[in-house]
């Protein structure tokens, strides 16, 4: 019986893929890219079709093998991809000027036509993209010439170029060659990297493409391995088999900065946590003193101190410092027990009152724990509070069917880095994650997404902005901070829009 | 099938028998679909046969039992993989909407009702299993909704590295656990048995997942002398097979243990010995083969605990199999690819038992099929 097994686990081990390639040591750089790094994140790609996914880890991939047309650069603004300009022509229409020159992985030249297929593709509903809503206030894309595109919105869109930052672009010729399955399994694209192979579930094998048109990247190779277990991908780190490593706990990054091969690398995100309140169901909630004394009662900073250990930054609305629309008058809301219990005494509730709060488990860094935290400094100020903790896909489900009552602990990261993004979804009466009406508020979130004036657009954030701190319509917490755990031989930072860019990367 | 002991006599109790006899054969038996196989010359010579009687020609009934415990073994393990794949199908149709965990949280509510629509998710339950049901039965268990690759064929291609992890583990059990079990079964009492007791105890009681990380911590992060995760060549298969059988070792070890120290007190055993064997052989070439029927069929139904608890060392070892597959694919209200590693799993489990049943009956002559 013994052999038997034995001779079983042999011939399986011998159809074993490999994580056991050995490492290269990072020779200097002569001529052309050298040396190999590893990037472990929590999970594997689902497809190597940038349009059949909505999720970073997938999309941190593909952003080596693909080029969008606008990116964001390391302050997230947004320059030049394989567009050279973009302007618009009159309120509809926006015109582009895309890059000559360029080359896919098969040799092949990129135009105009790559453009408007791989737009087309996405928006296109029998293609089922995930990703058609990001795309769906776009008419239509027109051919001007090879090396120009006019793109055409249903009404004035001011974020087109935000949401084109997060497109990346398909080689027509060769996914109407090969279709989507093949071309899903077998990308070809213009990045600075090609695609080798995948292994599902263990590895992606991308090598460097060294007719990129920004030049030649400095790595030779990149592995992307997907290690679900957080510390396992520590341990892996420290071992020196990873070089870059995502979501690492605040309480490890002691540990990770005073080893000898490791360090760690925080960039603020683009998601910020904060607690809802069902406010168009009546009850307490629906007072506004009540939501401004909840506020007042909780001492934020203390919990980005000690649940976080300072790897927060305190906000005073749904926007961060790098969403356009900021406000940096509006202050957060100081802790202070005694103003949040007399306000509460004018809403009617001098002997406190219940409340119940619905929080997720595991989906964001020490979400539960920060639940906890709030629900103790309340009852300090006589609001009890029955926390229920629920697992993510359930609390989803809750939330869209609008089962929601009391409070709410969530998480918000918008890459398009506008208020929009942030401020329509989860404030703007009747939509999808939204528990608040507010009738002035939505005059101006309405008008702000439907000019193109940038002054003017701004205006009106700010205006909604103060509207939203001084009516409380949150508990506002903190935006997150990233922290990745880098090896020490190296050169890469970490970037707001969690992107796994390793053209930014170099070998010491 | 539950292991029968000697003298049982319930299948051939005079209540289940039913008289068929064949023209002119008085003396012939006859399988057929509703009666129970008899050997009609035993009703001759009368009922209320005693233990130790063995029945005139027992080949042919055996073989006429057999067949008939076959197939309903068969219609057995089919029902419960059907029941099994509809009891999974409500459960996690019940508890989660997938379009919110794959649409991107801004998408709008016509988008999300869009992707509903397309899915077929608003068509009432019992519909879509019966949706479910028929595309099954052709092999075809949908699209993944998350990777948009046909499911069976993610799950098959996964399985090879389960089966290698699972059997390593098994390997690995065996290999600690008869040993020490046959070693501290001959040595009772004395400090080697102890301290095995103390291990099994041990190997029982430890998280999967506190074990997994702590072999890493020592043996790949402070030794070095093997890789933390993922799958390779053989020094990557050897940590995660120590985590997952560390608990089927225990097992086994204790129940031979136990099993040995019950048949070295048996008469056969005291004969062998006065008989003037040497003790060794005493115990390698007579008790261990009784001792182990049971580890076997333990072994059997371990094989199916195992596929389930490779899904926490498939999570910590980043090992690319079917357990963390299916646990992701929970997570995400993955309908169609749950439903297909669900399949998958339970058809290899109610194999495994059914042929660990067979091998059973097969190896030990005093069991009888009911």
């Amino acid at each position: 019986m013994v052999l038997v097994l034995a001779l079983l686990v042999v011939a399986l081990a011998g159809c074993g893929g490999g994580s056991g390639e050995k490492k290269e040591s990072g020779t200097p750089a002569k001529s052309g890219p050298s040396g190999q790094v590893v990037v472990a994140q929590g999970v594997d790609a689902t497809t190597m079709d940038p349009a059949m996914h909505a999720e970073t880890p997938t999309g941190n991939i593909q952003r080596n093998i693909f080029d969008p047309l606008i990116q964001r650069n390391r302050e997230m603004k947004l320059e030049p991809g394989l567009a050279l300009s973009w302007k618009t022509l009159d309120d509809r229409t926006w015109e582009i000027v895309l890059r000559q020159g360029v080359k896919f992985h098969d040799g092949t030249p990129f135009t105009a036509k790559d453009v408007k297929f791989t737009l087309e593709r996405i928006i296109n509903p029998d293609q089922k993209s995930p990703r058609r809503s990001n795309l769906e206030a776009i008419e239509k894309v027109e051919i001007v010439d090879d090396y120009k595109v006019k793109i055409t919105t249903k009404a004035p869109y001011p974020i087109l170029p935000a949401r084109l930052a997060d497109e990346l672009i398909v080689p027509a010729d060769y996914v109407k060659k090969v279709g989507d399955a093949e071309f899903a399994k077998k990308p070809i694209g213009t990045g600075p990297y090609k695609f080798v192979k995948w292994v599902k579930d263990d590895q992606v094998v991308l090598e460097a493409n060294t007719e990129y048109w920004r030049g030649a990247p400095a790595i030779k190779t990149v592995i992307f391995r997907p290690i679900p277990e957080t510390s396992t991908r520590i341990a892996e780190l420290q071992t020196g088999a990873v070089d870059i490593i995502v979501n690492v706990p605040p309480d490890q990054v002691q540990t990770l900065e005073s080893g000898a091969n490791t360090r760690v690398s925080t960039a603020p995100s683009a998601r910020v946590i904060f607690i809802g309140f069902v406010t168009n169901k009546g009850g307490p909630l629906a007072n506004p003193k009540v939501r401004q004394a909840i506020n007042y009662a909780v001492d934020v900073d203390s919990i980005i101190k000690n649940i976080l250990k300072g790897n927060g930054y305190r906000v005073a609305s749904p926007l961060t410092t790098a969403h356009f629309g900021y406000d940096p008058t509006v202050k957060p809301y100081p802790y202070d027990p005694a103003k949040a219990k007399a306000l509460l005494k004018e809403a009617g509730y001098p002997d406190g009152l219940e409340l119940t709060m619905d929080s997720p488990n595991g989906r964001y860094l020490m979400d539960k724990e920060i639940a906890e935290a709030v629900v103790g400094q309340l009852a300090q100020v006589g609001i009890k509070v029955k926390l229920n903790v629920l697992e993510w896909g359930v609390y989803v489900k809750k939330i869209m069917a609008k089962e929601l009552t009391g409070m709410y602990l969530l998480g918000w990261g918008n890459t398009t880095f506008d208020a929009d993004g942030t401020l329509y979804p989860l404030l703007r009466s009747g939509q999808r994650f939204s528990y608040y009406e507010n009738p002035k508020l939505d005059k101006l979130l309405d008008e702000a997404r439907s000019i193109i004036d940038e002054k003017k657009r701004l205006a009106d954030y700010q205006e909604a902005v103060k509207i939203i701190n001084q009516d409380a319509a949150w508990l506002f917490l903190h935006q997150q901070r990233d922290i990745y755990g880098v090896s020490k031989r190296l050169d890469w930072e970490a970037r707001p829009d969690e992107l796994l860019w390793m053209y930014e990367a170099k070998l010491k | 099938m539950s292991g029968r002991g000697p003298a049982d006599k319930s299948s051939f109790g005079p209540a289940r028998i039913v008289l068929e006899a064949s023209a002119g054969h008085p003396g012939v038996k006859r399988c057929t679909r509703r009666r129970t196989c008899v050997d009609l010359t035993l009703f001759q010579r009368g009922l209320g046969s005693g233990p130790g009687q063995i029945p005139a020609d027992p080949g042919e009934k055996g073989s006429c039992l057999l067949k008939r415990y076959l197939w309903r073994r068969l219609g057995h393990s089919i029902l419960v993989i059907l029941g099994v794949s509809a009891v999974v199908f409500f459960v996690i149709h019940l508890t989660g909407d997938p379009a919110a965990l794959l649409l991107p949280m801004d998408a709008s509510p016509e988008e999300v009702a869009r992707f509903r629509e397309a899915m077929g998710f608003n068509d009432p339950l019992y519909r879509q299993y019966w949706y479910f049901l028929k595309k099954a039965l052709r092999g075809d268990f949908g699209l993944s909704l998350r990777h948009q690759q046909p499911s069976l064929a993610m799950v098959v291609e996964r399985m090879p590295a389960t089966l290698e992890l699972t059997l390593a583990a098994l390997l690995v059990a065996l290999l600690v656990a008869i040993p020490l079990g046959v070693a501290s079964a001959s040595r009772r009492y004395s400090l080697l048995d102890n301290v095995a007791s103390v291990l099994g105890l041990l190997g029982q009681s430890m998280p999967v997942y506190w074990q997994g990380i702590m072999l890493i911590l020592i043996f790949s992060v402070s030794l070095r002398w093997l890789p933390a995760s993922g799958r390779g060549g053989f020094d990557h298969l050897i940590l995660p097979a120590i985590t997952l059988g560390t608990y089927s070792a225990a097992t086994v070890m204790r129940l031979l243990r136990s099993g040995l120290l019950e048949i070295l007190k048996q008469d056969y055993v005291r004969t062998a010995r006065s008989k003037g064997l040497n003790e060794r052989v005493v115990i390698y070439k007579h008790a261990l083969r009784n001792a182990l029927l049971p580890v076997l069929t333990v072994v059997g139904l371990q094989f199916g605990s195992l596929l389930g608890g490779a899904v926490i060392t498939e999570t910590v070892f980043a090992w690319p199999g079917v357990g963390r597959l299916i646990f992701q694919a929970i997570n995400n209200r993955d309908f169609p690819l749950v439903q297909a590693a669900v399949f998958i799993l339970a058809l290899i489990i109610v194999t495994v038992n059914f042929l660990t049943d067979i091998l059973y009956t097969y190896l030990d002559p005093r069991v009888r099929y009911s």
